[in-house]
């Protein structure tokens, strides 16, 4: 290995007597027979190692599979929220009925059978997946046809709660025990180590009290001054009483 | 005091003159410019290069004109020429087409150039029967307000939702009372309880009929699972003209012109925002629609604006839109329209997991270490 390396430099001396030091750019072609040319095998071009071969180059890694893929076939049954597709980058994106997560994973916004499809009036080069309806249907759509949607809702007839639990209030301010008792009864443990109310219901005493809020005007400059020279007064006030205690 | 809407500047002095239903003319910056300027028409002002270019726009003008007269004088002669001469009918009224084209684009050049042209338009003297002002009018519609108006109307899917295909030709405003609406825009149901006032624009010559339609592509419908469509206004025969754009929904008449009268537009509380979407379709060569006969026909639940504009050949040349969800005011509004069903709430349908959840086992009760037994 070493014994062609040690021979270089000796090799440079003797190639710098034997050759005239002319560059190889100068030296046109119909002069090149003018010139002795190399005899020696020993003297020929170096090769240093400028390509690593070991260590971490050349693709010797081979991390943990990523579990990346197709996680539903064509046409299998989805319903919200699977997952259809997990990849690196979008190799596919999200057609019909499907959505696309924060890294690039194809989920399914509505039950249905998954279909892989290219829609080239929409992207000459896209490969998209949806989800149809019915498992008979194609994609992508003909063209230029109305979407095929799904309510997903049912009707329930509304309660009206605000009337009802202003009417149970009033109940229970004129008298009514026994409502009063009910509701004292079916306190839980919470959050806090305490039985009390539930969050939503302290959120909403204002409303069932019925306290009202002025609506705040951008505009109304008066009240805006009323407040903020109130305010300026109280806090003239604090700091004289802060200084007062000191002294 | 009388105001000059040409000069007044500062917002208060704006405000009473549009109470008084004067608009002030110009931007605000260019009213205040004027106030201190010596008001000398173009032909005065004393700049030399300047009166140098005007004297150049002119010959240019004169030149167009000219031209103008050799082109009427063409199409005269064309038209007065057999066919057979010309190679065909067909062939004489392609070539005639493209002299009025060609016609129409020199009028255009002939006054484009002209300060005093674009300036009138931009204080909204334009007559809008001469095309000049027209191509002024369009060319500022197309170059915001049309690319907005596509851009809402693709991405909230009404093109293929209600319409196979859509190029809007027509500007349209909508307003409500005072409030003006931008494309898409969320409309209080109280708000849009009022009639509707349009303001449509047409860019080119001559008079035409035209039919209005307000659609809902967003009826929730239980029983299919689906959506339905649901017709809030049907109007036709209606007489537009670049002139005349102003087209009130209550200033149309109900025997010759309404057949189906406004239906506040509402959504119940939990289905999804509605789309109301109002289009102009234009009625080929100016012929009308029976209205009497169409009057039993018509539906308004279950309205396919499809198979309608198919069936009397209308073309689509304009289109707005706006969106209304559930509001405070919705079940009154529903109320007062007669409408059932204000105390009917949409909630979600669950969907069955694929698998059933797995239970936890049951927890086992920890033993006690060896030696403390």
């Amino acid at each position: 290995m070493l014994l062609p390396r040690l021979g270089t430099p000796s090799r440079a001396l003797v190639s710098a007597f034997q050759r005239p030091s002319i560059s190889a750019e100068c030296c046109h072609e119909s002069f090149r027979h003018l010139y002795p040319a190399t005899k020696s095998p020993l003297i020929s071009f170096v090769r240093h190692a400028t390509h690593k071969a070991q260590g971490s180059v050349n693709g010797g890694k081979d991390g943990a599979g990523k579990r990346l893929g197709a996680k539903k076939s064509g046409e299998q049954y989805v319903i919200p929220g699977n997952i259809i597709f997990r990849q690196r980058g979008s190799l596919w994106f999200p057609g019909e009925n499907c959505g696309m997560g924060r890294d690039h994973t194809i989920y399914a916004t509505q039950a249905g059978y998954v279909k892989y499809y290219l829609d080239p009036e929409r992207h000459p080069k896209r490969k998209y997946i949806g989800v149809v309806f019915e498992r008979d249907q194609k994609l992508p759509l003909p063209r230029n046809s109305a979407r095929r949607r799904r309510l997903g809702l049912a009707t329930a007839t509304m309660l009206e709660e605000t009337q009802v639990e202003a009417e149970n209030d009033m109940a229970v301010g004129g008298g009514g025990v026994s409502k009063g008792r009910e509701k004292q009864e079916s306190l839980q443990m919470r959050p806090g180590y305490m039985y009390r109310e539930s969050n939503w219901r302290i959120g909403r005493t204002a409303e069932k009290m019925g306290v009202k809020v002025k609506v705040f005007k951008p505009g109304d400059r008066w009240a805006a001054w009323r407040k903020a020279t109130a305010r300026r007064a109280k806090n003239a006030e604090r700091r004289g009483m802060r200084r007062g205690g000191k002294r | 005091m009388a105001l000059d809407p040409a000069i007044v500047s500062t917002p208060k002095e704006e405000k009473i003159l549009m109470r008084m239903g004067v608009k002030p003319i110009g931007s605000r910056r260019r009213r205040a410019a004027l106030q201190t300027a010596a008001n000398i028409p173009f032909e005065q002002l004393p700049y030399q290069c300047f009166q140098e270019a005007r004297k150049i726009l002119l010959a240019d003008r004169e030149e167009k004109l000219e031209e103008i007269e050799v082109e009427r004088s063409r199409i005269a002669r064309l038209k007065e020429q057999d066919a057979a001469v010309s190679g065909g009918e067909q062939q004489k009224q392609t070539r005639l087409r493209s002299m009025m084209n060609y016609l129409e684009e020199l009028k255009i050049l002939a006054d484009i150039n002209d300060p005093v042209i674009k300036k009138r338009y931009e204080d909204g003297e334009g007559d809008m029967n001469k095309p000049i002002y027209r191509y002024l009018a369009d060319k500022e519609w197309r170059r915001y307000r049309r690319p907005l108006l596509m851009q809402r109307i693709t991405q909230m899917a009404v093109v293929p939702d209600i319409l196979p295909h859509l190029d809007p030709v027509v500007d349209i405003r909508l307003a409500f009372g005072r409030h003006n609406v931008q494309p898409g825009n969320f409309i209080d149901s109280r708000v849009s309880e009022m009639l509707p006032k349009l303001r449509v624009q047409v860019f080119d010559k001559g008079e035409r009929l035209v039919s209005l339609v307000v659609v809902d592509p967003d009826v929730p419908d239980v029983e299919s699972d689906s959506f339905k469509y649901r017709c809030h206004f049907l109007a036709a025969n209606i007489r537009l003209s670049p002139a005349e754009p102003s087209l009130a929904f209550s200033k149309l008449s109900g025997d010759t012109q309404v057949l189906l009268p406004w239906l506040p537009p509402f959504a119940q509380k939990g289905s999804p925002y509605h789309r109301n979407s109002i289009f102009l379709l234009q009625q080929p060569d100016g012929k009308e629609i029976d209205i009497a006969s169409l009057r039993e026909k018509v539906k308004r639940d279950g309205f396919n604006l499809r198979s309608f504009s198919d069936k009397h050949s209308l073309r689509p040349v304009g289109v707005h839109m706006f969106r209304s969800t559930w509001d405070d005011g919705t079940a009154s509004v529903m109320k007062r329209a007669g409408i059932e069903g204000a105390d009917v709430e949409f909630k979600r349908k669950r969907v069955e997991p694929l698998k059933k959840p797995v239970l936890p086992l049951p927890r086992k009760k920890a033993e006690p270490l060896w030696k403390f037994r």
